[in-house]
């Protein structure tokens, strides 16, 4: 989003200092629990990552490089970053198409518009918990409402969540529905385009998908940047839920993600150190993800 | 019908392309019209009831009698429909336990929310612009940052503190002004209250937290209620911190109870459903408040209450 417009103020800079200092004042609470709640666990992750702290008892003590020794043979680690790049490989770029593509579709103005757009936000606002029930009931193989709207087409249907490689479709298929966030992002920024732009387009003979492609998407550039970051770091931690509710990170650890594996470690298996290290890991994984696609954006902004 | 439709999109300010795109195509009237309501109707109706439809299964499913045979086709309405699981729902589970810790949760959360992140938005008024667009790059920054993250260590600094099985950790979220993204629907609609009446206010003398209270946060109700519904939804759904903070049973939030439910009925469907309604059923209502606002013609405008 934009930063309000405001011209500077006219003022003396005594008037102008009270100013500032009291913006940082209204600041301080926030900043103060992104310190405590935010910059702090992060930094402690790095400090008990080298301990063997179990999360039960109070003097982890520093065994050095022996959780790392751990992570390099371990079999459950491996299935679990596997199960993770393939959910955001495939999970990614379809909650971005859907989010940008509903959004652009759905942003003129038309009569009942609005509910149009409420009806793809409503599966936003179902819980986590209530969203992952709920899809244990869709893709029930014998109850379950897309087994027989796949058996309307003839299609005997799937054992969704028996099944390694289609339980984690049914994942990424659940996580497909709650796209409200960037949904909202991709409406208001649409607005903000000029209008004379592409009047000035549609005047020199560019039809609606010209105008997509040569206005619309560059001009959203920076918004759908941002989007697929952001939707990159949610899609690698919000499957949690999911995952934890339906399938529990069964079958054969297909659905395994690390943010269940990280829970497992740190809340049932007393595995404390080992899941800070595996944080570790996650960040480094999502950094890596998100270094890449700015510079894959760069060099498409570059051959444009 | 399309003469009413280009009016009411002509009067709404008419977004670029609807209106200039019909001029270019050069294709006959009638084809042309066909086009034009299947693209501007059929084909968003469609995906709307494309979206709609899990909710729709999640309330026929709550509906459906209890130990009937699986359905041979697609059950659009299931036969005899009964609201038996419903009224089953609270002999099995200490319900109404359940939604009123949420609404305890709720009802303190909220209001943190709205606190931190008005504070937070007008203080990024108050700054100079350098120092704003600092701040802002800030934000993206608490954006980027996963969750996941400081899950164990997070819960290590409450147990320390001590605050473990109480509902104080659930508010952590709350003074994180649950997601940057309100924070930033604040500044932008304290953006749109004028220069001349922050600094006129502040030559009366007014300091600038009765500013905030008394002139900013009126003039920015529409943000409000925007960042309360958002921020609702969320305590209200809230997962992950009960489940590592909340031990004892008496405790439990809603959403907690549903996972409970399952472990202990995981194939009473109708049951289940049921469930899922109560929880949603909040959420869904609250929204409807906000739509008018978030998913109105011109979201920021709506925003600032009509100013852009």
């Amino acid at each position: 989003m934009t930063a309000p417009e405001v011209a500077p103020p006219d003022t003396p800079r005594r008037a102008r200092s009270d100013r500032t200092l009291s913006g940082w004042a209204f600041l301080a609470p926030y900043g103060l629990a992104v310190a405590v709640l935010i910059a702090l666990p992060a930094l402690l992750n790095v400090g008990y990552a080298f301990t063997d702290h179990t999360g039960l008892t109070r003097d982890p003590q520093f065994i050095g490089l022996d959780n790392v020794q751990r992570l390099t043979s371990d079999t459950f680690f491996r299935d679990s970053v596997e199960a993770s790049l393939f959910h955001v490989a495939v999970s990614v770029p379809l909650r971005l198409i859907a989010a940008v593509g509903l959004a652009l579709l759905l942003a003129a103005p038309r009569p009942g518009g609005r509910w149009f757009r409420t009806a793809v936000y409503l599966p936003t606002v179902i819980p986590d918990v209530a969203l992952a029930v709920l899809f244990l009931w869709v893709l029930n193989p014998l109850y379950g409402p897309l087994n027989q709207l796949l058996g309307l087409f003839g299609h005997s249907g799937f054992n969704w969540l028996a099944d390694p490689s289609t339980a984690r479709v049914g994942v990424v298929l659940m996580l497909l529905f709650p796209i409200g966030e960037g949904f909202i992002v991709v409406l208001a920024a649409r607005r903000m385009l000029d209008g004379r732009l592409y009047e000035a387009a549609a005047l020199e003979g560019c039809g609606p998908f010209g105008q997509l492609r040569r206005l619309t998407l560059p001009l959203l550039a920076p918004v759908l940047i941002l989007l697929a970051v952001r939707d990159t770091i949610l899609t690698l931690q919000v499957n949690f839920v999911p995952a934890y509710v339906l399938t529990d990170g069964r079958p054969a650890n297909a659905t395994l993600y690390l943010p269940v594996y990280i829970f497992d470690q740190a809340f049932e298996f007393s595995g404390f150190a080992y899941a800070a290290l595996i944080t570790i890991v996650l960040m480094v994984i999502t950094a890596t993800i998100i270094v890449a696609q700015l510079l894959a954006v760069r060099r498409w902004r570059i051959l444009r | 019908m399309t003469q009413t439709t280009r009016l009411s999109a002509a009067r709404s300010g008419a977004p670029p392309g609807g209106r200039v795109r019909e001029s270019v195509s050069g294709r006959r009237p009638g084809t042309r019209r066909a086009v034009h309501v299947l693209g501007r109707f059929a084909v968003p109706a469609l995906l709307a009831a494309l979206f709609a439809a899990p909710l729709w299964f999640m309330v026929t499913g709550s509906l459906r009698p209890a130990g009937l045979p699986p359905p041979r086709t697609l059950e659009i309405l299931p036969p005899e429909p009964t609201l038996a699981a419903y009224t089953r729902l609270p002999e099995l589970m200490p319900l109404f336990t359940y939604l009123g810790n949420s609404a305890l949760v709720v009802a303190i959360a909220v209001p943190v929310t709205v606190v931190v992140a008005g504070l937070t938005g007008f203080g990024i008024r108050l700054l100079s612009r350098t120092a704003r667009r600092r701040v802002l790059v800030g934000l993206l920054v608490v954006l980027l940052v996963p969750v996941t993250a400081v899950w164990a260590t997070r819960f290590e600094v409450f147990r320390l503190a001590g605050v473990v099985d109480t509902f104080i950790p659930l508010l952590a979220p709350a003074l994180l002004a649950v997601s940057p993204f309100l924070i930033l629907l604040y500044a932008w609609s304290f953006g749109g209250i004028p220069e001349s009446q922050l600094q006129a206010a502040r030559l009366e003398g007014a300091s600038w937290l009765a500013i905030w209270r008394r002139l900013a946060m009126p003039q920015v109700r529409p943000a409000t209620l925007a960042v309360a519904v958002l921020a609702f939804t969320f305590h209200w759904a809230n997962f992950i911190d009960p489940l590592l903070y909340l031990h004892s049973g008496d405790r439990y939030t809603l959403p907690l109870g549903l996972q409970f439910l399952r472990l202990l009925n995981p194939t009473d469907w109708p049951l289940l459903m049921a469930g899922c309604v109560i929880a949603t059923l909040p959420c869904a209502v609250v929204f409807l408040f906000a739509q008018r606002i978030l998913l109105s013609d011109d979201p920021l405008a709506a925003l600032r209450g009509g100013r852009r």
